[in-house]
C-alpha cells in the first residue's frame, strides 16, 4: 500500500499545533484532545482518501494523554511517523497507543524533573536577580534563559520523533536530560543562595557590628533550613503564608 | 482608570493562556505579570517589586499530573495592581507591601479554584469532541480544542478583572484605614517572604550537594552586601 508522504506544510502544522497541546486539558483524558488536535494534519495527508481510516487514527489520538508538554513534541513526531507505517500497512495500529502509554509516563518524570525541578527555577532566580537591576532586564534574563532551553529541546525533540520511535532512544541518550536536571538543579541553588543573600543582607543587617551580622545571617539560613523541612513535610508555600497572614492580623489586631 | 482595566484584561489574558493552555513560554510568571500589571496602573517598579518576590514563592509546588499549584499569575495580577495602585496613594511602604504580599495568598487559592473548575468543564468538552467524532465529524478536534482554548482564555480574562479590581481596592480602600504606624508593625513580616522564596527554589533543587552550595553561597553574597555597605 503507498501511503501519501507527509507535506512540509502538514510537518510544519503539527510543529505548530504542539504548542496547544494543552488547549483543552481536561480531568478525564488530559492532554487527549490536544493530541488529537496536534497529528490531525499528518493524518489528513496519510489517510486522504480514506475517511473511515482517518476516523480511526483520529479515535486513537483521542485515548488518554499526559506527560510534560514540551517532552509531548518528541512523542508528537514518532507517533506521527508510527502513523505513516500504519498507513502503509507496516505496523500494527496497536502499536501507536502502547508507544505512546510507555512513554509518556517516562517522558513526563524527566521532563517534569528536568523543565519545572531545574530549568524554570534556575531561571526564575536568575530573573528575580537581575531585576533588582531593572525589572526589564530580569524578565529578558528570565525568558531568553528559559526558552532558549525549552524551544531548543522542543526542535530537537520532535526531529528526533520524526526520525522514528528508534530515533526518540538515540537522542535520549545523547540529550543526557539527567545530567542536564542536576547541574541545572545545582545552579538553581546557588542563584537561590545568591538571592538569599541578597535579601539577608537588606532586611537584616542593622547594627552594623559582625556578631550582629554573624547573628542576622545565622537567622536567615535557620529561616530556610525551616521552610524547606515543612516543605518535605508536604506543607505548602501557601499554607506558610496563610499563617503568616494570621500572624500579621494578630499584630494589627494588638 | 477603565482602559486601565481593558489593558489589564488583554494582557491577563495571553498570560493566562501561557499558564496552562498555549505555549508555556513563562509569560504567566508573577515576575512578568506583576511587572506589566504595575506598568498598566501607572507603576512598572513597584509592580516589579511584588513580582521578585513572588516569582519564586510557589515553584516548590509542581504541576505534575493532575495536581494544581496555587495561581501565581492571579497572585501576581492582584500584587502588581494593588502595588501600582498604592504607591500612587498612600505610598508603598515596607507595611503595605508585606501586607499586599500576604493577601495575594486568598488570591493564589481563588485562582487554582477556579483553574480546576476550567478542567472539570473541559472534561464535558473533551467528551462531546468524542461523540463527535465517533459521529464522523473529525473536525470536532479542532472545535473541541478551540472550545477549551477560549475557555482558558475566558475565564483568564475574568480572573484578571477579579484580581486587579481586587488589588485597586485594597490599595485605594482597605489599606489608607491602618495608619502608616500600624502598617510598619506589619513589616515586620517582611524577611520572612523572600527567604521562602529561596527555600522554595532550595527544596525543588534538591542534589547531594543542594545544601552546601545554597548556604555557602548565601553567606558569600551576604559577605559582600556587608562588606559593600561597610565601605560605601
Amino acid at each position: 500500500m503507498t501511503t501519501p508522504a507527509l507535506a512540509t506544510r502538514s510537518r510544519s502544522a503539527v510543529w505548530r499545533r504542539q504548542f496547544l497541546l494543552q488547549g483543552c486539558w481536561n480531568y478525564e483524558g488530559m492532554q487527549n484532545v490536544g493530541f488529537a488536535y496536534a497529528i490531525l494534519p499528518a493524518l489528513r495527508d496519510f489517510y486522504a482518501n480514506r475517511p473511515e481510516e482517518a476516523l480511526k487514527a483520529v479515535k486513537r489520538h483521542l485515548e488518554f494523554f499526559n506527560t510534560q508538554p514540551a517532552m509531548g513534541a518528541l512523542i508528537l513526531g514518532a507517533s506521527v511517523r508510527l502513523e505513516e507505517r500504519v498507513a502503509a500497512g507496516e505496523a500494527d495500529p496497536r502499536a501507536i497507543g502502547t508507544f505512546k502509554v510507555g512513554l509518556m509516563g517516562s517522558l513526563g518524570a524527566i521532563g517534569d524533573s528536568f523543565f519545572w525541578g531545574a530549568l524554570r527555577p534556575m531561571a526564575s532566580v536568575a530573573g528575580a536577580l537581575l531585576a533588582l537591576l531593572h525589572p526589564l532586564l530580569g524578565i529578558a534574563a528570565m525568558l531568553l534563559v528559559y526558552n532558549g532551553v525549552h524551544l531548543t529541546l522542543r526542535r530537537r525533540g520532535f526531529a528526533a520523533g520524526m526520525e522514528g520511535p528508534e530515533g526518540v532512544v538515540g537522542w535520549l541518550k545523547r540529550a543526557a536530560l539527567n545530567v542536564r536536571t542536576d547541574d541545572g538543579k545545582l545552579l538553581a541553588a546557588i542563584l537561590a543562595g545568591a538571592y538569599a543573600g541578597v535579601f539577608a543582607g537588606r532586611f537584616f543587617v542593622q547594627g552594623g557590628n559582625t556578631l550582629h551580622a554573624l547573628a542576622s545571617l545565622l537567622l536567615a539560613a535557620a529561616a530556610v533550613h525551616l521552610f524547606a523541612v515543612l516543605f518535605r513535610k508536604a506543607v505548602s508555600p501557601s499554607e506558610i503564608l496563610s499563617f503568616l497572614l494570621f500572624v500579621g492580623v494578630l499584630i494589627l489586631w494588638r | 482608570m477603565a482602559w486601565r482595566f481593558l489593558l489589564a484584561i488583554l494582557l491577563g489574558g495571553v498570560c493566562y493562556l501561557d499558564r496552562t493552555a498555549a505555549c508555556q513560554l513563562m509569560l504567566h510568571r508573577p515576575l512578568v505579570v506583576a511587572t506589566l500589571m504595575g506598568a498598566v496602573f501607572g507603576n512598572m517598579a513597584a509592580g516589579a517589586q511584588v513580582g521578585i518576590v513572588l516569582e519564586l514563592i510557589y515553584l516548590a509546588r509542581l504541576p505534575v499530573g493532575a495536581s494544581i499549584p496555587p495561581d501565581d499569575t492571579g497572585a501576581a495580577v492582584f500584587g502588581g495592581s494593588a502595588a501600582a495602585v498604592a504607591s500612587s496613594s498612600i505610598g508603598l511602604d515596607a507595611g503595605s507591601f508585606t501586607a499586599l504580599l500576604l493577601l495575594s495568598v486568598l488570591v493564589a487559592e481563588a485562582g487554582k479554584a477556579a483553574d480546576r473548575f476550567v478542567r472539570k468543564v473541559n472534561v464535558r468538552i473533551a467528551r462531546l469532541t468524542a461523540e463527535s467524532v465517533d459521529r464522523g465529524d473529525v473536525q470536532a478536534v479542532e472545535h473541541g480544542l478551540l472550545a477549551g482554548l477560549t475557555l482558558f482564555a475566558v475565564t483568564g480574562m475574568v480572573l484578571t478583572l477579579a484580581f486587579s479590581g481586587a488589588g485597586v481596592a485594597v490599595s485605594a480602600e482597605l489599606l489608607p484605614r491602618f495608619g502608616p504606624a500600624s502598617r510598619g508593625n506589619f513589616a515586620i513580616l517582611l524577611p520572612a517572604l523572600p527567604l521562602l522564596g529561596a527555600a522554595s527554589v532550595y527544596s525543588c533543587s534538591r542534589t547531594e550537594r543542594t545544601a552546601a552550595v545554597f548556604f555557602l553561597t548565601m553567606a558569600a553574597v551576604f559577605g559582600g552586601t556587608l562588606l559593600f555597605r561597610w565601605s560605601a
